[in-house]
Parts: structure tokens; sequence; C-alpha cells
């Protein structure tokens, strides 16, 4: 009897066994959309017999995990601050690229012009059309470079904002891993309940690496240890350490803890925005104003030379407003000057010494098309080229990293879905399996039920 | 090796929208007719593209130059010309007064008639070319020579040193003369003072000066003379450079065309291709995404 009554609570909890796993097969199916979850796997063993007279009491369900690859997340948090970084790279110099024109109608458009316009003067060195041609030209040109000067400026100044506005997504991301860490401690490890937080605590930590490069360490009880740049704390247990930005030299730099880690930090998106931003814009930045300053300076040093159409000589066509000092901020300044802008015939086209109606002056500035002033090797051609050659293969180089970390990227997300993803066709397996066993389960419940209604029919 | 909903899905995504951007690029470089839309596209052609850009625009430079010049040039030349023919007709009219038969009437025509060619000769030195004088060298502002009435004749008034403009990067062609270069070269004084002396030769009769005021009327033909030979010299220059400059801007703009513009051939068939490529991934994804065992545990 007793063993019988034994046979009828085995297949009830085998019963309940194969029920829990349908549940687990129904959750799974349902999660198939859920970023972050993982597979869950139901782990059922065996109740050991209480005597030798018995086959055992059935089986129960000892634990439902996740289906996780530690290692395999690890190199994920690994790869994707390096694609961010790429990527971000290639947003920014995207924006530049375009700003820069096409060729044949940007600056390199205007070096023709202004140089055709003294070309022309040469020709008819007296004609004040020729002169207020220059002008225009002059005009427009020193325009382009302040236009291009200014565009360079505003994509550094929205990558900038765009540092400050990333390193307050890190702070919020810190502080909810912080929170899951807290609530992980306090729900404790056993617990089914932890399973979901770590899902969650993945996503998150997912979006933390490709805002900056982190490094996580597992800590016992299933919650996350986080530091950023040199191993400064980002979230440690259940408290988070926000970064802060302060700006230093005119753009933001991050603090952690008051100790600047700007340079510290460089993968993610802020590490690629912190490079565009203190590196490669401040390159062409200084390119550019090069250009600016070798342009003014050489064409200034032959034009204040030269005799205008009123006999008035040393004059500069061109003039930096605000004053600089060297290079630096050239083609943001560049003007034409304002005494000459005001009397074309301040304009010179005569060479030194030479009468009014001359046109050596006209002719060397012209000339100055060809002329391999920049850096002593270059025309102003080549150096505008240079520049638009240096940001199209800065372009090319990110966007092609860019596209071959997300491969990696990509595979080690098939790596890890291989692991913990859910394969429909799997869950209908389990879902079969269990229902097929909860049906024999319930058919063998009946068979005892039937044996001991035998048993009680005896005893009648 | 486990194939899960989500992987399928990437995939799936993934394959859509690389297929999807290539027939898109296609598209571009079909309907725009360019191969290159921003620099990153190619940089080395972006970086050839500025050069034969700059290329271009001053190979265009130097043809208006070469234009504008040949038609200053044909009107120095022409009046060249002309002066040429004024040193024979002064020739002619300084011979008919001179001999001991000849009476002061004829003489005096003859001398009026030397006037006469005098102030063309005058006229043709002072010509300008869209407001600058041709014969006044640098000084291209300023006449050569002025005259107050019928007053004298002044001095070279314009510049020693002659203007050049640049129909190439290591050309240069004349295009203001001196003056003084014509009318006087190495003599002691210039035509016009030359005219004057002959003028009061013919109207005195006085044979030897007559006779003076030939040979130089001659000394100026010949300065003439070589000017326009030189003048016309740089009138076959430039008609050789019109053409040096049209072969080498259609060699300019065969190398840009090149660099940026689409190989159309080569971007349908791309195109096609591309478009079949992305039928063929819709197809996939559909096919992928249609199959299920869940459709079979009915």
């Amino acid at each position: 009897m007793s063993s019988l009554f034994s046979s009828l609570t085995a297949a009830a909890r085998a019963l309940d066994a194969q029920r829990f796993g349908l549940d687990v097969t129904g959750q799974n199916i349902a999660n198939v959309n859920t970023p972050g979850y993982t597979r869950r796997v139901i782990d059922m063993a065996a109740v050991p017999p209480e005597s030798n007279r018995t086959a055992g009491r059935g089986v129960d369900v000892i634990a439902v995990r996740s289906a996780r690859d530690l290692l395999i997340e690890r190199r994920l948090q690994q790869e994707l601050p390096a694609e961010r970084r790429e990527a971000a790279l290639a947003d920014v110099l995207s924006v530049v690229e375009v700003a820069l024109g096409k060729p044949g109608e940007s600056i390199d458009a205007a070096f023709d012009r202004f140089f055709d316009a003294f070309a022309t003067l040469s020709q008819s060195p007296s004609s004040s059309v020729a002169r207020q041609e220059v002008l225009l030209q002059a005009e427009s040109l020193a325009d382009s470079f302040r236009d291009m000067a200014q565009r360079i400026a505003i994509a550094q100044r929205d990558t900038d904002i765009q540092v400050t506005s990333a390193a307050q997504d890190v702070n919020g991301l810190a502080a909810q891993i912080a929170k899951i860490n807290e609530t992980i401690a306090r729900t404790g490890e056993s617990s089914g309940g932890i399973l979901h937080l770590q899902d969650e605590q993945s996503v998150l930590v997912r979006q933390l690496s490709e805002l900056v490069d982190v490094d996580v360490l597992q800590r016992a009880d299933g919650g996350v240890d986080i530091t950023i740049g040199n191993g400064r704390a980002l979230v440690i247990g259940e408290n988070d350490y926000a970064v802060q930005t302060s700006v230093v030299s005119g753009v933001s730099h991050v603090f952690s803890a008051g100790v600047d880690i700007t340079s510290e930090i460089n993968g993610g998106k802020i590490g690629g925005l912190i490079h565009a931003r203190d590196v490669l814009l401040p390159g062409y930045q200084a390119s550019l104003d090069t250009l600016a300053y070798e342009f003014a300076t050489n064409v200034n040093t032959l034009h204040a030379a030269g005799v205008g159409g009123n006999g008035g000589t040393g004059r500069n066509l061109f003039t930096f407003s605000p004053a600089i000092v060297g290079p630096s901020g050239a083609a943001g300044a560049i003007a034409v000057d304002p005494v000459v802008a005001a009397d074309a015939d301040m304009v010179a086209a005569a060479g030194a010494g030479a009468p009014v109606g001359d046109n050596t002056t006209a002719r060397e500035i012209a000339a100055l098309r060809h002329a391999r002033v920049v850096g002593g090797s270059a025309t102003f051609h080549d150096s505008w080229g240079q520049l638009v050659y240096r940001v199209g293969r800065d372009s090319q180089s990110a966007s092609n990293e860019q596209q071959s970390r997300e491969d990696i990227v990509n595979q080690v997300d098939a790596l890890r879905d291989q692991v913990s993803g859910i394969s429909l066709d799997e869950e209908a397996v389990n879902l079969l399996k269990y229902q097929k066993a909860y049906e024999a389960n319930a058919r063998f419940f009946r068979a005892i039920d039937a044996t001991l209604d035998t048993l009680l029919g005896i005893l009648r | 090796m486990r194939v899960t909903f989500n992987a399928q899905n990437r995939n799936s995504t993934a394959g859509l929208e690389d297929s999807a951007s290539r027939l898109i690029e296609f598209q571009r470089q079909v309907s725009t007719g360019k191969r290159i839309e921003k620099p990153s596209d190619d940089p080395s052609a972006t970086l050839g593209s500025i050069g034969e850009h700059a290329e271009t625009a001053a190979i265009d430079q130097y043809a208006r130059a070469t234009d504008s010049v040949a038609s200053r040039l044909s009107v120095v030349d022409t009046v060249l010309s002309d002066l040429i023919m004024q040193m024979e007709r002064a020739q002619v009219s300084a011979a008919s007064a001179r001999g001991s038969s000849k009476t002061q009437i004829q003489r005096d025509a003859a001398a009026t008639d030397l006037e006469g060619i005098r102030d063309t000769v005058f006229g043709d030195l002072n010509t300008s070319f869209n407001g600058t004088f041709v014969f006044s060298g640098s000084a291209s502002t300023v006449a050569p020579y002025t005259r107050v009435g019928s007053g004298p004749i002044s001095a070279y008034a314009g510049s020693t040193s002659e203007m050049v403009v640049d129909i190439d990067q290591q050309r240069a062609v004349k295009i203001a003369f001196n003056g003084q270069l014509v009318t006087q070269g190495t003599e002691p004084q210039d035509i016009f003072a030359e005219f004057d002396d002959l003028i009061a030769a013919v109207r005195a009769g006085d044979n030897a000066g007559i006779d003076a005021g030939m040979q130089a009327l001659q000394r100026m033909f010949e300065r003439v003379s070589t000017a326009q030979g030189r003048v016309g010299a740089d009138l076959r220059t430039i008609d050789e450079q019109k053409l040096r400059l049209s072969e080498l801007r259609r060699s300019s703009v065969k190398r840009l065309s090149s660099l940026e513009d689409t190989n159309m051939a080569e971007a349908i068939t791309g195109m096609a291709q591309a478009d079949a490529a992305y039928r063929a991934a819709l197809g996939a994804v559909n096919s992928v995404t249609r199959m299920s065992l869940m459709d079979y545990l009915r």
C-alpha cells in the first residue's frame, strides 16, 4: 500500500516537474525577442529511493539556470568599445568631409577664381572692372576660408557636446547597474529571480561598453564591479561613482573622483569622440590655418611691394581680424584689408618702382597659382588637396575599421546566441518533450490509481 | 551548432542591409553620373580630381589670356603695317620734293603731305586697346606721345620697360611695347623730330637734309619691320599655343572624367546584380522566417 502511495506521490512530483519544464519552455518562447534574455535551462534529477524495495521517488527540479558563457560576454565587452569608437569617428568625419565640399566647388575653386582675377588684371592693368573683380574674388576666398574654419569649429563643438551627453549616459547606466547589484545582493544568489536581473545587468553593461571601454569584474554574489580608464571605479557593489565633465582649454574633459581621465579613455563612443575632437579636427583646422596663413602671407608680400592704380604702395591685400600670431587661427580670421576693400585702386597691379599701368605684380600674384610655397613644397591647391585627402582617408579608415569590428562583434554575438539565444525549433522539441512526458506521467498516475482501486476492491 | 531565432533575424537583416546599400550606391552612381560622392569614397581619386580641376582652371585661364593677347597683337600688327605703309609713303613724298627742278609749290605740297603722314604716325603710336596704350611700355595708362593743338609732338612719355602677359606657365608674350624703341631706337632723335627736320628741308629745298631725312625714314622702316616680325612670330606662337592648350584641356578633362565619372556599363551591370541580390535576400528572409518546427506541431 505504502509503496503504491509513494508511486502516486512520485507521479505527482513528475507531473509537476514536466509542467515546470513546459513553463520554462513557454518563458523561453515568450522572450525570444527580449534583448539580453538568456535561455533558461531546467535541471532535473531523479529522486533516490527511500529503501531498496522501491525504484525511486520520481523526479524533481533541482535548478533553473541561464545558459550564459561569461567568457563570450567578456569578449563582447572588449570588442564593443573598439567598434563604437570607430563608428563615432566615422560619424564625426562624415560631417566634416561633406563640409569640405566637392572637388572644383570648394576652396580650390575659390583659389582658381582669385588667380584668374589677377591674371585678367595683368592683361588690363588699368581696368577698374578687373580691379573690382580681384577684390570680389579675394573677399569670396576669404569668406570660403572663414566658412570652412567655422564648419570645422562647429563639428568640434558638436562633438564636445556629445562627449558631455555620453558622459551623462555613462552615469545613468552606472547608477542602474549599481541598483541591480544592490537588488542581487539582497535577493541572494540562490533565488531564481536573480536570473532576470543578470539579464538586465548584461544589457546595461553592453550599453556601457558601447560608450566607454570598461573592465567588468564578476562579483561572487552575481553582481558586477566596473572600472574605467586606468582602473578608476565606476561601479563597486551597490555604489556608483559618477564621472564629471568640466571645461578645460575650451573643451569638456572627463573627471573621475577629481582626476582628469580624458586621456585614459580610448574606446567606446566617448573615446572616438575625444579622439576626433582633440586630435583629428584640430589637425584639420591647423592645416587649414597654415594654408590660409601661407596664402595671405605670400600674396601680401607681393602686393605690398606693388603699386596700386592710384600710385599707392606698401598695402597688404589680406589682413587677419582678430589679429593672430603665427598661422593659428588664420583661416577663421582672414579678410580683405578694409582700406583696400573700400578702394579698388589700392589693388596693386604694377611692380615695385614701375609706373601705374604696369602689370608685374598682378602677373606675379597670378603666378602664385603654380608656386610651391606651402611648406616649401606644395602649391595652394596641393595643400588643399592634401587636407581633403587626409579627411577622406581618415573617414574611410574609420568606416572600414568599424565594418571590420562590427563583423567581429556580430561573430561574438553569434557565439553568444549559440549558447544563450532561443532556438524556436529547440523549444518546439522541448515543448513536445515535456508535453509527452506529462501525458506519460498522467497515464502512470492513472495506472497506479487503477491498481489502488483493484487493491481496495479486494477488501470489499 | 544551435541556430537561434535572433541569429537568423540578425543575419537576415544584415544581409538585406548589405545588399540594399550596394543597390543604392549603384543607383546613386547611375543617376548622378559620378563615381565619387565624398572624399572617403576614394581619397586618392579625390586628391587627383582636385589637381585636375586646378589644371583645367589654369588651362582655361591661359586660353582666355591667349585669346586676349591675340586680339591685342592683331591690333599692334595692323598698326605696324600701317606704320610701314606710312614710311613708304613718306619716302615717296620726300623723294618727290628732291631735286633742283622742284618748285616751291611742289615742295610745300610734299611738306604738307609729310605733315599728314607724321600726324598719322603720331596717331598710330598712340593706339590703345581696352583702355591701355600699346606703345607706352609698362606705363600703359600714359599716352606715349602728346601734342597740344598743332604744336610739336612731345618726347616719349611711356616706359622703356615692356609689359608681358603669361600665356602658359613658362611662356609670356609682350603686350605693351616700348614705343621709343620703334620711333627712335639708338638714334639721337625720334621719328617725329626727324619728320620735322625733313619737312623743313623739303620746304627749304635742302636736298642734303631731304637725303638725311629719307635715311632716317628708312631706319624707322627697318625698326618697324623688325618689330612686326617679332609680333608675327608671337602671333604664330599664340596659334600654336591655342592648339596646345586645347589638347591639354582635352586630356585633363579625360583624366578628370576617369577619376570622377561613373563607368555606366559597370554601374548598370552592378546595379542589375545588386538588384538581383537584394531580391534574392528578400526571398531568403521570407523562406527562412517562414520555416519553424512550430508549424508542424498541430
